[in-house]
């Protein structure tokens, strides 16, 4: 019957349109004025993201639904802090053994945050003490520290340079993919990636001026280099580092750079710290406030939100517990989704 | 048949309070511990109020002795998937669609890539699940599309017995007086979501108020999803000089939603895509009359309990709700279809419906 009764409605506005009672271009104009206002909004939004900074720009970028989440995975971290805050001491003299022996920046950035922490258990444990020595900010020792690097090897580093391996240049335009590695450290990753015929380039701001005149390296923080770069220029890019101690509002930043750099098809991999790793060191105060590594769910958001499309992630494994890496792409000009897309 | 497994564990992306996906997937836990099965819920996020029932993703144990099985809740893209994935257990998937990127991304960039990567895992995870199951028709035509090879219809577990709350009287009122004035009041209960089509929900009522009903008012109920969305209804509703006639109601709490249900004159929508819709569902259990565009499962959802539109032009859907309005024995007819056909969708029935799925599967689908 009802099928019976939308042919009679139809038929009547057919009949209301002929004679005018629908008046002429009504239905039109309401569909202009629609697209007018959408427009003015999408505007406006885009006005607010990009004027916004620190933790209220990054509250924007997903509006409701991301506040939403970013509190659930707060209160998940929490839930896993308080679940492991039993055998917290063994596990922390443990993890700062770990860090010690590792004894990577990343690392030494969270106990910047977790100082007061490490403070109380220092006593306890002599391993956490000297983790503690090296971190403390403004500590003379911290000069020991910044002569040392992350490091990238065993499968993380076979799986990062396979990665990269995707990105080849728009086109094939008959030159070397041109990848960027910042914060790159000592250089040890820039040298395997020209070796396998990549045109590699590294800024770290702890790099010292090379007396060879070997230009490959600059002295540059990741995103001041970042900003520096042409818009798609880059066909591979590998964010070390400055992954894990980004400010407030630093991954949003980070994020955006990175697929202004990237050529259409252009590959980013990015390194970062397990949030659960800093947790399993520092369970009380564990959360997801600024300073520490983003966790993943946050970073698949910002790369999404900047026209990223991920394509893999690394499955940590016994040499590497603790590290969270992904591959995104750039989407080609045609799929490109964000209005914040280069 | 195969091995029974000793416990089949569900992976969901994201699980919150009140939303109709994580009900269903706390429903099939219950199924699932009825059948004797051990069974936990893993998800990537959750809400504070089910820490302790939900476990976070990364605690999902990997049983490589074909003892565990593992139940994919897809409606986004999601690490959740790949975990899932790469995952040696038989895997099954329930699907309750996924809306298309290109109704999206114009206003959430990371939304619209987000629901593309939830096409592109489908399109991975179907092919290797040993069944899956979804909430309509429509959602089972696209899992088989996906690669899915053996599929079946399995209700959403929705407890309709929770639709009916004491209606809140400061609403009832509220309406009352606002009926005073004279006008019909329409309503549309979705999140704000550029997909769920409000603006054209608006059109149709200014060119109802223009040709038909000049004091009709329109009450949108839903979590304001889109910032940018909401802020351009409201500049269009305020372009159209409707501001009176609009009310953006936001989230609410049960008794004021039936309150809204039980005061309005007609259910309106408009939108482009729907894998199942428990609003129309409501609005049937309410008594209230549908008048609905019809595409993707909203047909299938609505049979005959409402006017399902070809087009949603705002001449055609303002006159299609006149109609209803005006027409009563149309408008008592497609009330009693819509009693029946929310009478026909009862928890126990989606309940068994989910172990029959379940049965199927353990005998090799």
């Amino acid at each position: 019957m009802t099928s019976e009764v939308v042919a009679e409605i139809v038929e009547q506005v057919n009949r209301l349109r002929a004679t005018g009672q629908v008046p002429p271009g009504f239905e039109d104009d309401l569909d202009t004025c629609f697209e007018k206002v959408a427009e003015e909004s999408l505007a406006a939004d885009e006005s607010m993201v990009a004027q916004g900074s620190g933790l209220g720009s990054g509250k924007t970028i997903g509006g409701a639904a991301s506040r939403m989440r970013l509190a659930q995975l707060r209160q998940q971290a929490t839930a896993v802090a308080r679940r492991r805050c039993g055998p917290s001491l063994r596990r922390l003299e443990r993890q700062a053994a770990l860090a010690t022996a590792r004894a990577g920046e990343a690392v030494s950035i969270w106990t910047h945050v977790t100082v007061d922490h490490l403070e109380r258990i220092a006593a306890l444990s002599p391993r956490a003490s000297r983790v503690l020595a090296r971190a403390r900010p403004g500590d003379s020792s911290v000069s020991a520290v910044a002569t040392m690097y992350p490091t990238i090897e065993g499968p993380l580093l076979s799986w990062v340079l396979e990665r990269l391996g995707a990105a080849a240049p728009e086109g094939g335009r008959g030159e070397p993919a041109r990848v960027l590695h910042a914060e790159c450290g000592d250089g040890r990753v820039v040298e395997a990636l020209v070796a396998r015929g990549f045109d590699a380039r590294g800024a770290d701001p702890r790099a010292p001026v090379r007396s060879d005149g070997d230009t490959r390296i600059v002295a540059a923080g990741a995103l001041e280099y970042l900003g520096a770069t042409l818009p798609g220029t880059v066909d591979g890019l590998l964010l070390t580092g400055v992954v894990d101690r980004l400010r407030p509002g630093g991954g949003r930043a980070l994020a955006q750079l990175a697929a202004r750099c990237l050529s259409p098809g252009g590959v980013v991999v990015l390194v970062s710290t397990r949030p659960e790793a800093v947790i399993a060191m520092d369970p009380v105060a564990a959360d997801l406030a600024h300073g520490r590594p983003l966790h993943p769910v946050t970073w698949y958001h910002l790369l999404a939100r900047y026209g990223l499309s991920v394509l893999a992630t690394f499955e940590p494994d016994l040499s590497e517990p603790d590290v969270f890496a992904v591959s995104a792409q750039r989407l080609a000009p045609p799929q490109l989704a964000g209005r914040d897309s280069p | 048949m195969r091995t029974r497994p000793t416990r089949i564990d569900q992976v969901i992306p994201s699980i919150v309070e009140r939303d109709a996906v994580s009900h269903h997937t706390l429903e099939a836990q219950r199924v699932l511990h009825s059948m004797g099965f051990v069974s936990e819920i893993y998800a990537c996020s959750m809400g504070p109020g089910l820490a302790g029932r939900v476990h976070p993703l990364s605690d999902l144990p990997r049983d490589t002795s074909e003892r565990q099985w593992v139940c994919y809740q897809a409606s986004i893209g999601s690490p959740a998937a790949d975990t899932v994935g790469s995952h040696p257990g038989l895997k099954l998937i329930d699907y309750h669609n996924i809306s298309p990127s290109e109704l999206i991304e114009r206003w959430m960039p990371h939304l619209g890539e987000e629901v593309r990567l939830g096409r592109r895992q489908l399109a991975e995870l179907a092919p290797v699940a040993e069944l899956g199951f979804a909430d309509s028709e429509f959602n089972r035509a696209e899992l088989e599309q996906a690669g899915c090879r053996h599929t079946m219809v399995a209700p959403l577990m929705v407890d309709t017995a929770n639709f009916y709350s004491p209606p809140d009287q400061r609403v009832v009122d509220r309406f009352e007086a606002a009926r005073l004035r004279g006008g019909h009041d329409w309503l549309f209960v979705g999140q704000m979501l550029p997909h769920k089509a409000h603006h054209d929900v608006i059109k149709a009522l200014a060119c109802a108020r223009k040709m038909f009903d000049p004091e009709a008012r329109l009450h949108l109920v839903g979590r304001e999803s889109c910032r940018a969305y909401a802020d351009a209804l409201r500049r269009f509703v305020s372009a159209l000089g409707l501001t009176g006639a609009v009310e953006f109601v936001g989230s609410i709490s049960p008794s004021e939603l039936s309150a809204y249900y039980a005061s309005a004159d007609v259910f309106v929508c408009c939108s482009d895509h729907e894998g199942f819709c428990v609003p129309l569902l409501e609005a049937m259990h309410h008594r209230l009359p549908i008048v609905a565009y019809g595409v993707t499962a909203v047909p299938e959802t609505l049979l005959d309990a409402g006017i399902v539109l070809p087009s949603k032009s705002p001449a055609l859907v303002a006159a299609a709700v006149q109609r209803v309005l005006t027409d009563h024995g149309l408008c008592d007819s497609l009330v009693a279809a819509g009693l029946r056909r929310s009478r026909s969708f009862t928890l126990e029935g989606a309940r068994r419906a989910f172990a029959r799925a379940i049965e199927q599967a353990l005998q090799g689908a």
